[in-house]
């Protein structure tokens, strides 16, 4: 880890009339599983065509290994892709679709045999390689496209939305056995999705897009922790956020309450956003409690109940295995380390 | 896949060379005096219009209007249940029917023309052969049958491609919500067909109203339609007659196309990209 | 329930009556052709009974030599040529934009809906302005003037239902851009460049009007020295021969037809067959 494998400089896209990304800056480590998360046109799949050479730039620089590629064709990138809707050949079965790269860079009959053999293995499909792609089912003609892909011995993975098409128990499968084949393989995976809890699960860094523009890069727990403004927070998890003010170090003041936390830096009453995990908030006896409330609505999760609590006329979202019925008065507290504060955001 | 665009650029210039350029020639032939022998002699005059007033150029418009409008009706009558037929049976059979409709299609349209001919003599093989004897050489009804003879297939092509296509969903859901299989029909499917239903029409209208091997052979040279008339301007008079028959003859032809034009524009309303043309 | 029943009923009887006579008067003239072909009779007056010397000299006399032979190497040249650049063009109009791509399509269904005679007067006059020499080359070009759109309305659908990404994968995976198109484009439009040519080739083969127009006074094709041999002679003369060579393209083109289907009926049930679907 730490080397900077591929380098965006500056980028800027614009399709027409629409900018996609302006100035983008930045860069994937050798090795690592990085996620580009955010909703639809933020500009994630436009950075992944870039670093696949689908796309030229309008400006700046692609940097891969050192060298910039602005101008290699995609068949001439140490880089393979994995599409969204699969892009398999129709009129090749399993094995001549995984071959294909090979057959193109004319390597030995023997040798084709056996990287496609192996990698039938890896992705368990081991004895699908006669079968037609037309008889294959979601996930074993997902499989097939990263079969394909990896064979080729890329030094990078793209991946665009790949389990998109999947029913849930599969996705949930497959991010497993991704993550598991990136560990294997050694290769860098770029994934592009929208699904957060996605994100979440698979990736050693996340990096958080809108509108052409990097929010926020991080691990996992970082982002989810420690989101560094409003939006990444509702983004990633659901979150209770209330407006407030940092009256100093370890003391914040909101919803006329102060509650110790445990962040620091910030100027002396400076406007701040603090956020509360759902999870975070627990129910004590409300004659106990900083913050009283009235049970508004209940729904059942399976893993947990939802209970939004009235309080002052505000809503909050509480995560919780404990039962209260409608209309139940509750307490709520948190625990310091559970409050965080973000710097204020003008959106 | 956007990189591959140039390869439709020579289409673009083929097309409008061919296209494009003999339209304005013949712009420039129809709205002025202009002739290949007299190449200094070049006005602008509205004096082809003449065309019109002559008595033999507007009987020609009337017939042709008047028998493509009536083959054209007699096609459809019979082609949109046929068409509705086929497209409801089994899939397998549907393709056979179906071939066997385009079928006809490949014999030689002018032995096809001349057999109609052979059919409507009376006495004829024909009568030899089946014991029918026609007397329709001459007549407005032979001409009719022979043409329908020859479009009924373009009436009945688009027409099936787009009652094959129709999703069935929509008459199940407005059985749903109440329609009786004549509201059915009338409210769903016919509307739903429309597009099917003009490309059959223009396609079916526009070679019946321009033909003239068929009125000329059947029809004895009795009747003449517009194509004979462009023919004739163009072919038998183009030899140095010094008249101004090529300039009379491009602006009918201008007349015909400004009608396929007019036509062409109302099936793109229903088919932007012309996939019910073939 | 009866009510609706009998209505049913009779739609059917009428549907079938409808075709019945649809299909009468379509084959009606085709088995006269064909009877003619086998008549014992120069002009065809009347039924003089069975003979098969009109195909024999077909193949064996000169008469009609020269115009079939036109006719079968316009339309293989012009089929050949016209599905080779239509699918060149065809794929370069699926990779427009929406807007150049419809205006496209429009320019070319123009021939298309454009009746035969116009179509044949402008290529004409096009030729007159060039300086061309009306003959074989100008017959030659006209054809595939009006095959392409038909190859290129083939195509694009066939076109359309790919995956959208195809192209890219090919590339992806190591292709240059001509490969890529050599290799994973067409073989996937395969079907509609057969149906493409073979439209292609029978517009050719049989095409009257514009060849009327195209071919001056001495190149001929079957259809124009039809044409011909009746304007010259007065109104009904030309060798049976001519029935005969009908007869054998039309069944030529037929088996040609039925041949593409099958394979393509067998190459689908051969996917089907070969594999045990596990989900």
């Amino acid at each position: 880890m730490g080397k900077k494998l591929i380098e965006l400089k500056n980028i800027s896209k614009s399709f027409g009339d629409l900018v996609v990304l302006d100035h983008f800056n930045f860069y994937i480590n050798e090795n690592e599983f990085i996620t580009l998360l955010g909703p639809s046109g933020c500009g994630k799949t436009t950075c992944l065509r870039l670093i696949g050479g689908f796309e030229t730039p309008d400006d700046g620089e692609i940097i891969f290994d050192g060298k910039v590629i602005n101008d290699l064709e995609p068949n001439q990138r140490e880089i393979n892709t994995c599409f969204q809707k699969y892009a398999l050949f129709p009129h090749l079965n399993v094995f001549d679709n995984i071959a294909f790269g090979l057959k193109l860079k004319k390597l030995p009959k023997t040798e084709i045999v056996d990287r496609v053999h192996q990698t039938l293995k890896l992705v368990k499909l081991d004895g699908f390689q006669d079968r037609h792609i037309s008889t294959l089912s979601g996930g074993q003609q997902q499989r097939v496209a990263i079969a394909r892909a990896i064979v080729n011995r890329p030094k990078v993975l793209l991946l665009d939305e790949p389990l998109g098409a999947l029913d849930l128990k599969l996705r949930q499968e497959m991010q497993y056995e991704l993550k598991e084949m990136q560990r294997t393989l050694g290769i860098t995976f770029v994934y592009v999705t929208h699904d957060q809890e996605e994100a979440l699960t698979m990736s050693d860094t996340i990096v958080i897009m809108n509108e052409g523009k990097i929010l926020q890069i991080g691990t996992p727990e970082d982002i989810y922790n420690e989101p560094k403004s409003r939006f990444v927070a509702n983004f990633i998890g659901e979150s209770n956020i209330f407006e407030g003010i940092m009256i100093e170090d370890y003391l914040v003041k909101f919803v006329d309450r102060e509650f110790k936390c445990v962040d620091k830096g910030f100027h002396l009453n400076e406007a701040v956003d603090v956020v509360i995990r759902p999870e975070d908030f627990d129910f004590v006896p409300p004659s106990k409690a900083k913050i009283k409330g009235i049970v508004d609505s209940l729904t059942f999760k399976g893993v947990h109940y939802e209970i939004n609590v009235m309080v002052d006329g505000r809503e909050y979202t509480i995560h919780t295995t404990k039962y209260r019925e409608v209309g139940d008065r509750v307490g709520l507290s948190v625990e310091p380390e559970s409050i965080h504060v973000m710097r204020r955001q003008r959106s | 896949m956007k990189r591959l665009r140039f390869f439709s650029v020579p289409y673009l210039a083929w097309m409008l060379i061919f296209i494009a350029v003999p339209t304005l020639i013949l712009i420039m032939l129809a709205f002025s005096d202009y002739s290949l022998y007299y190449p200094s002699r070049f006005e602008i005059t509205w004096v082809n219009f003449q065309i019109f007033s002559q008595s033999y150029m507007s009987k020609a418009i009337i017939y042709s209007f008047g028998l493509s409008i009536i083959t054209t009706l007699i096609c459809f009558v019979i082609g949109y249940p046929v068409a509705y037929y086929l497209a409801n049976l089994p899939e397998k059979t549907r393709k056979i029917w179906l071939a066997l409709l385009i079928v006809p299609l490949w014999a030689n349209m002018l032995l096809r023309i001349f057999a109609w001919e052979k059919i409507f003599t009376p006495l004829s093989i024909f009568t030899d052969l089946s014991g029918l004897s026609l007397d329709l050489l001459g007549t407005n009804t032979g001409i009719v049958i022979g043409m329908v003879g020859m479009y009924l297939p373009f009436m009945i092509f688009p027409l099936f491609s787009v009652l094959e296509r129709m999703d069935y969903s929509l008459v199940e859901a407005a059985k749903d919500l109440g329609a009786t299989d004549l509201n059915v029909f009338f409210k769903v499917i016919f509307p739903m067909s429309l597009g099917g239903i003009v490309s059959g029409v223009i396609m079916t209208m526009l070679p019946a109203m321009t033909s003239f091997v068929l009125p000329a052979r059947i029809g004895l040279g009795r009747i003449n339609l517009i194509g004979n008339i462009i023919e004739s301007k163009f072919m038998k008079e183009v030899m140095g007659s010094g008249g101004l028959s090529i300039n009379v003859g491009s602006l009918i032809s201008l007349m015909l196309m400004l009608f396929s034009v007019i036509s062409f524009v109302i099936i793109t309303r229903f088919d932007k990209e012309g996939e019910t043309l073939i | 329930m009866k009510r609706r029943k009998q209505r049913i009923l009779m739609a059917k009887a009428m549907g079938v009556i409808l075709t019945v006579m649809t299909f009468l008067i379509l084959y009606v003239p085709i088995l006269l052709i064909l009877m003619l072909s086998l008549n014992d009779s120069a002009r065809g007056y009347q039924w003089e009974g069975f003979t098969l010397k009109w195909y024999a000299m077909l193949f064996l006399d000169d008469i009609m030599k020269d115009p079939i032979v036109n006719t079968i190497s316009i339309a293989i040249l012009s089929t050949i040529i016209s599905t080779i650049l239509g699918t060149i063009f065809a794929i370069g109009i699926h990779a427009l934009e929406k807007k150049r791509r419809v205006r496209m399509m429009v320019m070319n269904n123009v021939p298309v809906v454009n009746p035969d005679i116009v179509t044949g007067i402008s290529l004409m006059i096009i030729f007159s302005i060039l300086s061309f020499t009306l003959g074989f080359s100008t017959v030659l070009i006209a054809h595939v003037f009006f095959s392409i759109p038909y190859v290129i309305l083939n195509i694009i659908p066939k076109l359309k239902r790919l995956d959208p990404n195809l192209y890219e994968a090919g590339l992806d995976l190591g292709c240059s851009r001509i490969e890529a198109v050599w290799r994973v484009i067409i073989p996937n439009i395969s079907t509609g460049i057969l149906t493409g040519a073979l439209m292609a080739f029978t517009m050719s083969i049989d095409d009257f009007v514009i060849t009327y127009f195209t071919s001056g006074n001495e190149y001929m094709n079957v259809s124009t020295w039809l044409y011909a041999a009746l304007a010259r002679e007065g109104r009904n003369s030309f060798t049976p021969v001519a029935y005969a060579y009908n007869t054998i393209i039309f069944l030529l083109t037929i088996i040609i037809i039925v041949f593409v289907n099958t394979r393509k009926e067998r190459k689908v049930r051969t996917h089907e067959k070969s594999t045990s679907f596990t989900p």
